[in-house]
C-alpha cells in the first residue's frame, strides 16, 4: 500500500485560476452573509458581489502578463490572453448586470439573497468556460453556468411566465447536455484523451499511416462525430438554429436583467469555448467542420432575422436579434482561421456590451417588474426620456451594423473574414440577412422618434448608476466605432489566439 | 486640412442634439448655419490650397488615424483632398449654407426646430464625410449616413402618415443600392486587399475583365439606388414628403448626386470596363427621358421638380457613362445650384400660400410674389439649357459629348431629353406664375432671410455657366482633369458649334410648346382638362386643337408617364418589395406557429438539427 | 469470452428497460426500471474489471438516487397517471422517424469512422488496472483530474443554492401576490393585465402571448 501522501499530483499552479477563485470566494460570503444576516436589503450584498467581480477583474487583467507555465492544474487550465481576453468582457457584463439586478430586485420586491451568489457562480462558470483546456472542464463549467442561469430565469417566482421559462430552458438545456456528454464520450474514444491540444496532436499524428497503441485506435473520423456532437451542445448554448427554440421564450420569461445578463454572457463565454474546442482540438479537421458551419450560420441570420420582424414584445425581438447575431459570429467562426477568430472575439466583446445595456434600457423603461414591453410602449420614448432613447437608439444602430458605431466594424471585419475565406454565397446571405435586421431595429428607432407618446411621463426610477450602467456601454459604442483600433490592437497580438490553435503556444 | 471640413457642422449637430431644447427662437438655426458657413470657408482654404500648387500635385491624403486594423485588413479615417472632393465640399458647405438660412426663415415656428438643425447639421457632417473619405469603407460609412439623415428628415413630420410611410419607402428602397454597394465593397476587397482609392484605382486596369464589371455594376446599383435612378426611383417623388428645404438640399443639391459623385470618383474602375460605363449611360439616359416625361404630367409642384431632379442626374450619369465625368460633375455643381434655387422658389409658393402644393391651385403668382417669381423664372431658365445661363452650357456640353464620343444614338435620345427638360421647366413656370390666378387663399411675398439665399443662387445660376465657358477652355473641366481626365474632345461627328445651336434651338422649342399650351392664353388648358374627361366619356372630339393638344403632347406624354410609372413603379419595383415584405411576413408567421410554446416540439426542431448535422457527418464519412 | 456472453445478456436488458422507463405510464415503474438499468449497466462494469465503479453504481444510482426520485414521486402523489396524449398531429412520428434516423447515422458513422473490430479488445486488468482498480481510479481522479473533481464541487454548491431556494420559496414567502415587504404605492401585478401565461401547458408558451404580426409596419 502506497501511503496517499507519495501520490503524485501535478504541480498545484493556482495562478490562472485566481478569477475563478475569487468569484466563487465571493459567492460563498453572500451566501455565508444571507444566512447569517436574513434581513438585509440587497444593497450591500450587491455591493459585495460588484467588488468581488471587480476584484476577478483585477485578478484576470494580471494575468495577461502571466511568465509561468501555460497549461496548469493537469492540463486543464490553459493561462492564455484568449481566457484573459474573454473574462474581462464577461466580468465587464456581470458588473453591468449587477447593477440593473440591484435596481431590478428592489423595485419588484423579488430580491433573495441567492440571487447574488448564483450571479457570481455563474460568472465563474463562464470565466471557467473561456480557460478550459479539456473537455471534462468545458463540461463542467458549463453545467455550472448553465444550473445558475437556469435557476436565475425561473427566479421572478411570482410570475408564471419567469418558471416556465426556466423550465424550458432547463429541459432543453439538458437535451443539449446529453448531446454534448456524447460527444465527449466519442472524442474520448476516438483519440484516448480529453485534453483539447492532446486531440489535436493525436489527430495530426493518425493522419499519417501508424500502428494502433494501446486500447485505442484514434480516429479522425470518429473525431468528426465527436465535434458534431459537441458543436451541437455549444450551439445551443449561442443559439444558433434550430437549436435556437428556447432562446425567446427564456429571454421573455426571464426577470430582465437576468435576460440582460445571460444574452451576453453566455454567448460570449460559449462562443470562448466553442472557438477553442474547434480551433485547437479539431484544428486538425478544420475543413471537414467548416461546411456544417456555414450551413448553420446561413440559417441561423436568416431565421433570426426573418422572425424578429413578426414581434411585437420588445424583449423577445431582440431574442430573436441575438439569435441572428450568433449566425453573424458563426460567420467567422466558419472561416476557421486565426482572423476569424480574431473577428469573432471582436464582436462578442462589441456585441456583449451593446446587448447587455440594450436590455438594461428595456429594464429602466419598465420601470418595475416586467411592464411597458411591448413595441406601442416605445411610442415617443426618446421624446419622454431623451437619455434612455437616445442610448436605445445608438445601441439599435449598432446592432444593425450601421455605421460609425461598433457593430459596423464588427460586421464588416467579420464579412472580411469570410471573404477571405472564400465563403462568397455566405456573406451574401449574411448582407441580405442584416438588410432584412435593419429594418426591425429601425422599426424600434421610429416608434421611439416619430411615434406621439401615449403618456407624457419619463420612465421613472433612474439612478446615477442605472445611467452609468447604461450609459458608458453606450458611449463604449459610439468610441469602439471611431476608435476600433483600441481594441484591435490588442487583439493583433498573436499570443491572443486560443493556445495551440494556429500553431501559436504548446 | 480638409479633414477640418466635416468637423464644424458635427460640432453643431452634437451641440444641438444634446441641448437642443435650450435653444430658443431661431439660434439654432443660427448656430447650424454657421457651422456650415465655417466648413465653407475652410473649403475655399483648401481650394486656394489646392490651387497654388501645380496642376498634377493637387492631391493631398491627410489619415487621422488607423481605423480598422484587424489581419490583413486595415482601414484609415482619412481624407482626401483634390480638384474633385474641393469642387464637391464647396457646392455642399455653399448650396447648403445658403439652405441653412433659407430654412431658418422656412422653419420657423416649427415645435422642432432645433431637431431639425441638427438632423440637417448631421447630414451635412456625412455628405462631407462622403465627399472627402479616401477609401470606400470611409465613403460607406458618410453613404449609410446620409441615408439614415434622408430617412429621419423624410420623416419630419412624422404626424403625416404619408410622410412616415414616404421615410420608410426611401429607406427600403435604398437599402437595396446600399447592399450591393456594400457587396462590391467587399469584392474591391477581396479582389485587391485594399480599399484606398489610390491603391485601388491603380489596380483596377489590372484586374481580370469579370471582376472589374461586376464591380462597376454593383458600385453602380448603390449609386443607382441613392440617386434613385431606374430601376430603384420610386422613392425620390414620395421623399417630397419632407419640409421643403430637406428636399432642397438632400433631394436635389447634394445627396441624391452622390451616385454620380462615385461613379465620377471610381472613373478608373469603370474606364476597365466597357460594359460598366455603357450601364451608367443607358442607366443615365432612360431615366432621364422617364423623369422629364413623368416631370410633365406632374400637378404637384414638388413631385414635378422630384421627377425633373431624377431627369438632370439622369444626364449626369449619362454624361460619366459616354466618357465625360468632368462634364458630369459641371452638370452636378449647377444643378445643384438652379434646382436648389427652385425648390427654394417652390418652397417660397408653398410657404406663401399656407402650404398649398398643387399647381391647378396657383396661377398668376408673379403679382403676389413679384421677387420669388423673378428668381423662380432665373431657375427655369437656367435649367432648361437656354442661354447664358448655367444649364446652358453644363447640359449641352453633355448631349455635345454623346455626339463627339460616336454615341449617336444615345444623342438623339439625349436631345429629346432636352426638350422635355425645357418643357416641364416652363410649364411649372407658366402654371405657377402667369395666367389667371386659381388660389383659394391670399398669398404673400416671404421674407427676406428666405429670399436672400434665393437670390444669390439666382445669380449663381446665372454666372456658374462660365465656369464652362469654351472659350477659357472650361475652367472647372481643366481643374478636374488631373482626376477625371479631359471630355471628347472634337472629332467625330458634328461640328460643337453646330451641336450647341442644335439643342439651343430644341430648348427653345421646349419653351414655345409650354408657352403655347400654358402661358399664351390662347389655350384654356385648364378647362380643357375638365372637357376632356367629359370628352372621353362622350367618345367624341369637338375641338381640333384640344385635340391636337391631347394627341400630340399631352396624349403620348402622360401615357407613356403614365405606362412607365405604372410599369417599372409599380408592377416591377413595388411588386418586388412587396413581395419579398409578403415572403418575409409569412415566413414570420410560420415561424411563430413552430414556436409554439411546447417544449416538445423545440426538442423536436433540435432533433431535426442533430440528425441533419449528423447526416452530413456520416456522408463526410 | 465471458465477457461477450455477459454483454449480450445484459445490454438487451438495458436497452428493454431504458425503454420501458421511458414508456411506462405509472411514475413508479418507470423508477423501477430505471433500476433495472442501472442495475445492467453496473453488471458491466464488472465484467470490464472494475470492480469499483460496480459497487458505486449500485450504492449510489440504484441506491441513493432512486431512493430520493421514489420519494420524490411519492410525495408528489402515485396515482398521477401523465397523459400520454399527443395533441399536436404527426409530432409523434416524427419524433420516431427521427430518433431512429439518428440511431442509424450515428451507428453509420461510427462504424464507418473506426470500422468494424475484428479482433478482441485488450484487457482492462492488465492495461489499466496497475495494482488495482481503486488505486488506478484514484490515481486518475485524484491526479490528472483533480480539478475538475474539486470544481464539481462548485456545480454541487449552485445545485444546492437551487434547492434552497425552491424549498424557502414555499415556506417563507407566503402566496405570490402579497408579500409583506413590497414597496407600497404602486399595484403589485408585474406584468401587463392579460400578459400572464396559462398554466396548461397544452396552450403555455410565451410565446402564445405575443401579438399579431408586425411585418406591414
Amino acid at each position: 500500500m502506497i501511503p496517499a501522501a507519495t501520490l503524485p499530483h501535478p504541480p498545484l499552479v493556482f495562478g490562472p485560476l485566481s478569477p475563478e477563485l475569487v468569484l466563487v470566494g465571493a459567492g460563498l460570503l453572500v451566501m455565508l452573509i444571507d444566512a447569517l444576516r436574513p434581513g438585509n436589503t440587497g444593497r450591500f450584498l450587491a455591493s459585495l458581489t460588484f467588488a468581488g467581480i471587480v476584484a476577478a477583474g483585477i485578478a484576470a487583467a494580471l494575468l495577461w502578463n502571466w511568465h509561468g507555465p501555460t497549461l496548469v492544474l493537469g492540463g486543464m487550465i490553459a493561462a492564455d490572453r484568449y481566457s484573459v481576453f474573454f473574462r474581462l468582457v464577461i466580468l465587464v457584463v456581470a458588473a453591468i448586470a449587477v447593477v440593473l439586478s440591484q435596481h431590478y430586485l428592489e423595485r419588484s420586491g423579488e430580491y433573495r439573497g441567492e440571487y447574488y451568489a448564483l450571479l457570481l457562480f455563474a460568472t465563474a462558470g463562464m470565466t471557467l468556460i473561456t480557460a478550459s483546456a479539456d473537455l471534462i472542464m468545458v463540461f463542467l463549467a458549463l453545467e455550472i453556468l448553465s444550473l445558475s442561469l437556469y435557476l436565475m430565469t425561473g427566479f421572478s417566482f411570482r410570475r408564471l411566465a419567469s418558471a416556465e421559462a426556466a423550465m424550458k430552458y432547463f429541459l432543453l438545456g439538458a437535451f443539449s447536455s446529453a448531446f454534448f456528454l456524447f460527444g465527449l464520450a466519442l472524442a474520448y474514444g476516438a483519440t484516448g484523451t480529453t485534453n483539447l491540444a492532446g486531440i489535436a496532436t493525436r489527430l495530426l499524428f493518425t493522419l499519417a499511416p501508424t500502428q494502433p497503441r494501446g486500447v485505442l485506435l484514434p480516429s479522425p473520423a470518429l473525431a468528426l462525430v465527436a465535434a458534431a456532437f459537441l458543436g451541437i451542445g455549444f450551439a445551443f448554448k449561442v443559439s444558433v438554429v434550430p437549436f435556437h427554440m428556447w432562446t425567446p421564450d427564456a429571454y421573455q420569461g426571464a426577470p430582465t436583467p437576468v435576460t440582460a445578463f445571460m444574452s451576453a454572457g453566455t454567448k460570449v463565454a460559449a462562443f470562448a469555448a466553442f472557438l477553442r474546442v474547434y480551433t485547437v482540438a479539431f484544428g486538425p479537421l478544420t475543413n471537414d467542420w467548416r461546411p456544417i458551419l456555414v450551413v448553420l450560420a446561413a440559417l441561423t441570420m436568416v431565421v433570426g432575422s426573418v422572425l424578429a420582424i413578426a414581434q411585437r414584445d420588445v424583449k423577445r425581438m431582440l431574442a430573436y436579434s441575438s439569435v441572428a447575431h450568433a449566425g453573424f459570429i458563426l460567420t467567422a467562426v466558419a472561416a476557421g482561421t486565426a482572423e476569424g477568430v480574431r473577428d469573432a472575439m471582436f464582436y462578442l466583446a462589441v456585441y456583449a456590451v451593446t446587448i447587455v445595456a440594450a436590455f438594461g434600457i428595456v429594464m429602466l423603461v419598465s420601470v418595475r417588474g416586467e411592464r411597458n414591453l411591448s413595441l406601442d410602449d416605445y411610442r415617443g420614448l426618446a421624446r419622454r426620456s431623451p437619455f434612455l432613447g437616445g442610448g436605445l437608439a445608438v445601441l439599435l444602430l449598432s446592432m444593425a451594423g450601421i455605421p460609425p458605431t461598433s457593430g459596423f466594424v464588427a460586421k464588416v471585419a467579420v464579412f472580411s473574414a469570410a471573404v477571405r475565406a472564400g465563403f462568397w454565397p455566405l456573406v451574401l446571405v449574411a448582407v441580405l440577412a442584416s438588410v432584412v435586421a435593419a429594418f426591425f431595429y429601425l422599426r424600434l428607432i421610429v416608434v421611439m422618434y416619430m411615434r406621439e407618446p401615449e403618456v407624457a411621463a419619463a420612465p421613472a426610477g433612474e439612478t446615477v448608476l442605472t445611467r452609468l450602467a447604461v450609459g458608458l456601454p453606450v458611449a463604449a459604442t459610439v468610441l469602439l466605432g471611431v476608435l476600433p483600433g483600441v481594441l484591435f490592437d490588442v487583439l493583433a497580438h498573436p499570443s491572443v489566439l486560443p493556445l495551440g490553435g494556429f500553431g501559436f503556444g504548446l | 486640412m480638409i479633414a477640418l471640413v466635416p468637423l464644424f457642422p458635427l460640432a453643431a449637430a452634437a451641440i444641438l442634439l444634446s441641448t437642443g431644447r435650450r435653444w430658443r427662437g431661431a439660434s439654432a438655426g443660427w448656430l447650424a448655419s454657421f457651422a456650415v458657413a465655417a466648413s465653407f470657408a475652410v473649403a475655399l482654404a483648401e481650394l486656394s490650397s489646392l490651387l497654388s500648387k501645380a496642376a498634377p500635385a493637387r492631391h493631398v491624403i491627410t489619415t487621422l488615424y488607423r481605423w480598422v486594423a484587424v489581419g490583413g485588413f486595415s482601414v484609415d479615417i482619412s481624407f482626401r483632398a483634390d480638384p474633385l472632393s474641393s469642387v464637391m465640399t464647396l457646392v455642399v458647405s455653399g448650396v447648403g449654407l445658403l439652405i441653412f438660412v433659407y430654412a431658418i426663415g422656412y422653419m420657423r415656428g416649427d415645435p422642432r426646430f432645433p431637431r431639425f438643425f441638427a438632423h440637417m447639421s448631421l447630414f451635412v457632417f456625412f455628405m462631407l464625410v462622403l465627399v472627402t473619405a479616401e477609401n470606400f469603407l470611409l465613403l460607406y460609412v458618410g453613404w449609410e449616413g446620409v441615408g439614415l439623415c434622408s430617412y429621419l428628415l423624410i420623416g419630419f413630420w412624422f404626424e403625416r402618415p404619408s410622410a412616415a410611410a414616404a421615410a420608410k419607402k426611401a429607406f427600403v428602397v435604398t437599402r437595396i443600392g446600399d447592399t450591393a454597394f456594400l457587396l462590391g465593397i467587399l469584392l474591391i476587397w477581396a479582389k485587391v486587399h485594399s480599399l484606398d482609392f489610390e491603391v485601388v484605382f491603380h489596380q483596377a486596369p489590372a484586374l481580370a475583365g469579370g471582376t472589374v464589371t461586376a464591380i462597376a455594376l454593383l458600385l453602380l446599383g448603390g449609386a443607382v439606388g441613392k440617386s434613385a435612378q431606374l430601376p430603384l426611383s420610386t422613392w425620390l417623388p414620395d421623399a417630397m414628403e419632407g419640409p421643403t428645404p430637406v428636399s432642397a438640399l438632400i433631394h436635389a443639391a447634394t445627396m441624391v448626386t452622390a451616385g454620380v459623385y462615385l461613379v465620377v470618383r471610381a472613373h478608373a474602375i469603370y474606364a476597365a470596363t466597357s460594359a460598366g460605363t455603357e450601364a451608367v449611360a443607358l442607366v443615365g439616359l432612360i431615366t432621364a427621358l422617364y423623369g422629364g416625361l413623368s416631370a410633365i404630367a406632374q400637378d404637384d409642384i414638388k413631385r414635378a421638380l422630384a421627377y425633373s431632379t431624377m431627369s438632370q442626374i439622369g444626364f449626369m450619369f449619362f454624361g460619366a457613362g459616354i466618357g465625360a465625368p468632368s462634364l458630369a460633375i459641371f452638370l452636378l455643381v449647377t444643378h445643384a445650384i438652379y434646382k436648389a434655387l427652385l425648390f427654394m422658389g417652390a418652397g417660397s409658393v408653398i410657404h406663401g400660400l399656407h402650404d398649398e402644393q398643387d399647381m391647378m391651385k396657383m396661377g398668376g403668382m408673379r403679382r403676389a410674389m413679384p421677387l420669388t417669381g423673378v428668381l423662380w423664372i432665373a431657375g427655369a431658365w437656367a435649367i432648361s439649357g437656354i442661354p447664358p445661363f448655367a444649364g446652358f452650357f453644363s447640359k449641352d456640353e453633355i448631349i455635345s459629348a454623346a455626339s463627339l464620343s460616336g454615341h449617336t444614338v444615345m444623342w438623339g435620345f439625349a436631345l429629346v431629353g432636352a426638350v422635355l427638360t425645357a418643357v416641364y421647366a416652363w410649364r411649372a413656370t407658366f402654371m405657377t406664375f402667369f395666367g389667371e390666378t386659381r388660389v383659394e387663399r391670399e398669398p404673400h411675398e416671404s421674407p427676406a432671410v428666405m429670399t436672400g439665399p434665393m437670390t444669390l443662387l439666382a445669380i449663381g445660376a446665372l454666372l456658374a455657366g462660365l465656369l464652362g465657358l469654351k472659350a477659357t477652355g472650361g475652367v472647372l473641366v481643366r481643374f478636374l482633369q488631373p482626376v477625371v481626365g479631359l471630355p471628347p474632345q472634337a472629332g467625330q461627328g458634328l461640328s460643337e458649334s453646330g451641336l450647341t445651336v442644335i439643342s439651343t434651338v430644341l430648348a427653345l422649342v421646349g419653351f414655345v410648346v409650354a408657352w403655347f399650351v400654358y402661358g399664351s392664353g390662347r389655350f384654356d388648358w385648364v378647362a380643357l382638362r375638365v372637357r376632356l374627361a367629359g370628352l372621353k366619356r362622350a367618345g367624341m372630339s369637338a375641338f381640333y386643337l384640344d385635340d391636337v393638344y391631347a394627341t400630340v403632347i399631352g396624349g403620348p406624354a402622360k401615357l407613356a408617364a403614365a405606362f412607365t410609372a405604372f410599369a417599372i413603379d409599380l408592377r416591377i419595383i413595388d411588386g418586388i418589395v412587396t413581395w419579398m415584405a409578403r415572403g418575409v411576413g409569412m415566413a414570420a408567421v410560420y415561424g411563430r406557429r413552430v414556436q409554439s410554446g411546447l417544449v416538445r416540439t423545440y426538442a423536436l426542431v433540435f432533433l431535426v438539427g442533430v440528425v441533419g448535422v449528423l447526416w452530413y457527418v456520416a456522408v463526410k464519412i | 469470452m465471458p465477457q461477450l456472453v455477459l454483454f449480450w445478456i445484459l445490454a438487451p436488458i438495458s436497452i428493454v428497460a431504458a425503454f420501458g422507463m421511458v414508456l411506462a405510464r405509472n411514475a413508479v415503474h418507470s423508477a423501477l426500471f430505471l433500476i433495472v438499468t442501472f442495475f445492467s449497466l453496473a453488471v458491466a462494469f464488472l465484467a470490464l474489471g472494475s470492480p469499483f465503479l460496480f459497487v458505486v453504481q449500485i450504492i449510489v444510482y440504484a441506491g441513493a438516487i432512486m431512493v430520493l426520485f421514489l420519494f420524490v414521486i411519492m410525495l408528489l402523489g402515485v396515482d398521477r397517471e401523465e397523459s400520454m396524449r399527443e395533441r399536436i398531429a404527426g409530432q409523434r412520428w416524427m419524433a420516431l422517424l427521427l430518433g431512429l434516423g439518428l440511431l442509424a447515422e450515428v451507428t453509420a458513422a461510427v462504424r464507418l469512422g473506426i470500422g468494424i473490430r475484428t479482433r478482441a479488445a485488450g484487457d482492462f486488468n492488465v492495461l489499466v488496472n496497475h495494482g488495482d482498480n481503486v488505486r488506478a481510479l484514484a490515481g486518475v481522479l485524484f491526479n490528472g483530474y483533480f480539478l475538475p473533481f474539486e470544481v464539481t464541487s462548485v456545480l454541487l454548491i449552485v445545485a444546492a443554492v437551487g434547492v434552497i431556494l425552491h424549498a424557502r420559496r414555499r415556506h417563507g414567502d407566503g402566496g405570490p401576490l402579497d408579500r409583506a415587504d413590497a414597496p407600497p404605492g404602486e399595484p403589485l401585478p408585474l406584468e401587463e393585465p392579460g400578459g400572464s401565461t396559462p398554466v396548461d401547458p397544452e396552450s403555455a408558451g410565451v410565446s402564445g402571448a405575443a401579438g399579431p404580426v408586425g411585418a406591414a409596419r
